[in-house]
């Protein structure tokens, strides 16, 4: 236990001082702050760039279009800023070789895996929190009559993802030594959910649906129960890669 | 008892075989200079005692403990300075040594007075604060032995630990080398073989995948021995005297003179260097100098790699 402790501890003070964390925390909280600001302004910048006989009209924004700005930034741009930033999470000690020297400590290979994919859980998911909240506080105070549903659950799809994204990060990153490789995998991964998701009756297993499904959930149109299995396949799924990812590391020739 | 047993090692990488059934065996409190042409294989027969590499076949025991690939129990026993050590750069030594105690679980108190005796010895006392990105190559050299001696380990491996130094960086290892040695043994892998004269006193020559030559210095220095002496006179008259004696104009006798030195080489067994003196005696020829010459560890390893 002190050796995870140790390894994490180790883990947090490189997050800090890499600017790793500063960074995610500013993409997040400028997501945050920018996503009902955008649905509010939106149709006001739309307004001034009309001329005369040329009129855009749009409808008066809601909560929704704040929502759909947060999941829509959560789920693109935030994902790929997470996904790089941790895409060296093994290659960066690859490459320079400091990991060998832990390891011939006595540290564990299991203990770096666990250890470094439960680090990035915890910044993904203050970040996401973090993000969570902005929107939420802004959202209250520029729409304060709309109501949303299932706003808790869907946020907690999103996160379910992300624990599943980096899961299969983790493992893409035992499998190759560099970065960049590491990111192909991943994606290749993340594409395949995405072509498999064209059989309808596959929508209610496949992850994918956590991230995709939000508005719907949140305009009421799309039942929470709809969701459970996609969750707990999530969660198996995330499972599976870990272990498969301390196998791999395992057997890994350094 | 030997610290280090390695018994018929085999490994090979695609096509290239580069362990051929290495035996080797590292006695305790010894400095064994472990030496090799570069890409003879000393990288690939450490990392495989540190569980890091995978062997074909064979196997190593250390402090009587078998070694296992992947997860290896012996490594408690081992402190390891790889050939060009990296830290994390944006910790301090102290930190680092910090770090590297927790995870070999040693206790608080023994950490931090380890830590601070162990940069007293390398010479990082006032580094300890400064981050270690910008710590020269010999900085984080002797930063790495540190780490490498602070769980007070039975076995200190050291990877070419003077090869990319320059000569007042190797001078510092090596110092920091031999003073560890009371504590601990130390396998020391190298080409460098001034620094194998310097501080060793066993020595294993590793050539195509096998120890081609091992043992002390002296036996090593025994084995490879011709007997050959240099004498040294005081002018070049007696030198070229003693060159032209008939008792030397034997076949299996060579003479070499240059000045007023005498290289002279006996391949008749049954000569040595009583026979010499016996005839400077008779010709009451007193040389300055009269040398047995040792040959030097370079002249043994091309001998053994040729």
């Amino acid at each position: 236990m002190n050796r995870y402790l140790a390894f994490f501890k180790k883990e947090i003070i490189e997050y800090i001082r890499t600017y790793k964390l500063l960074i995610m925390l500013i993409v997040f909280a400028i997501f945050g702050i920018t996503n009902p600001l955008i649905a509010k302004l939106l149709p006001e910048i739309m307004k001034n760039l009309a001329t005369d006989g040329f009129v855009i009209t749009l409808p008066d924004p809601t909560a929704y279009d704040a929502w759909t700005q947060f999941f829509k930034n959560a789920t693109q741009m935030g994902f790929i800023v997470t996904l790089i930033l941790f895409s060296g999470v093994l290659s960066s000690e690859y490459s320079k070789g400091t990991l060998i020297n832990l390891l011939t400590k006595g540290l564990s290979r299991t203990t770096v895996i666990l250890t470094k994919y439960f680090s990035m859980v915890l910044v993904w998911t203050i970040c996401i929190i973090l993000c969570f909240i902005l929107t939420y506080g802004y959202t209250v105070y520029l729409f304060p009559n709309d109501i949303t549903y299932n706003l808790l659950f869907s946020v907690f799809c999103l996160w379910m993802f992300g624990l599943l994204l980096l899961a299969i990060l983790m493992f893409s990153a035992t499998l190759t030594k560099s970065s960049y490789g590491c990111l192909l995998i991943t994606g290749i991964i993340v594409v395949f959910f995405m072509i498999i998701d064209i059989i309808p009756s596959i929508h209610k297993y496949n992850p994918i649906s956590l991230v995709t499904d939000n508005m719907g959930l949140i305009m009421n149109s799309i039942k929470v129960s709809s969701l459970y299995l996609a969750n707990l396949i999530s969660v198996l799924l995330s499972i599976i890669f870990i272990i498969l990812s301390i196998v791999v590391f395992r057997k890994k020739q350094l | 008892m030997n610290i280090l047993e390695i018994n018929q090692l085999y490994k090979r990488f695609g096509d290239h075989e580069v362990l051929k059934g290495l035996d080797m065996v590292v006695p305790e409190h010894s400095i064994f200079g472990f030496i090799g042409k570069n890409g003879a294989g000393k990288t690939t027969t450490i990392k495989i005692i540190l569980g890091l590499l995978k062997a074909d076949s064979g196997s190593i025991t250390v402090c009587g403990e078998k070694v296992s690939y992947g997860e290896t129990k012996t490594n408690r026993y081992i402190g390891f300075l790889p050939d060009i050590p990296d830290f994390y750069g944006y910790m301090n030594p102290l930190e680092y040594l910090n770090l590297c105690g927790e995870i070999t679980g040693l206790s608080k108190d023994i950490i931090k007075a380890k830590s601070e005796e162990l940069l007293e010895l390398v010479g990082l006392k006032n580094d300890k604060k400064k981050k270690i990105r910008g710590f020269s190559r010999g900085m984080k050299q002797r930063l790495g032995i540190a780490q490498a001696l602070l769980n007070e380990p039975k076995l200190l491996i050291c990877d070419e630990p003077t090869s990319a130094l320059d000569p007042i960086g190797r001078k510092e290892i090596l110092d920091i080398l031999l003073a560890a040695k009371g504590k601990t043994t130390i396998i020391f892998s190298t080409h460098i073989l001034a620094d194998v004269e310097r501080i060793c006193d066993y020595v294993g020559v590793l050539h195509d995948g096998k120890l081609a030559l091992s043992g002390t210095l002296s036996e090593i220095r025994g084995i490879y021995r011709h007997d050959e002496y240099m004498l040294e006179f005081n002018n070049e008259t007696d030198a070229a005297i003693f060159e032209m004696l008939e008792e030397l104009k034997q076949p299996s006798i060579q003479i070499e003179r240059r000045r007023n030195t005498v290289k002279v080489r006996l391949a008749d067994p049954n000569l040595d260097g009583s026979f010499l003196l016996n005839i400077l005696a008779q010709k009451h020829l007193v040389p300055l100098k009269f040398n047995v010459l040792e040959p030097s560890l370079e002249s043994l390893f091309i001998e053994v790699v040729k």
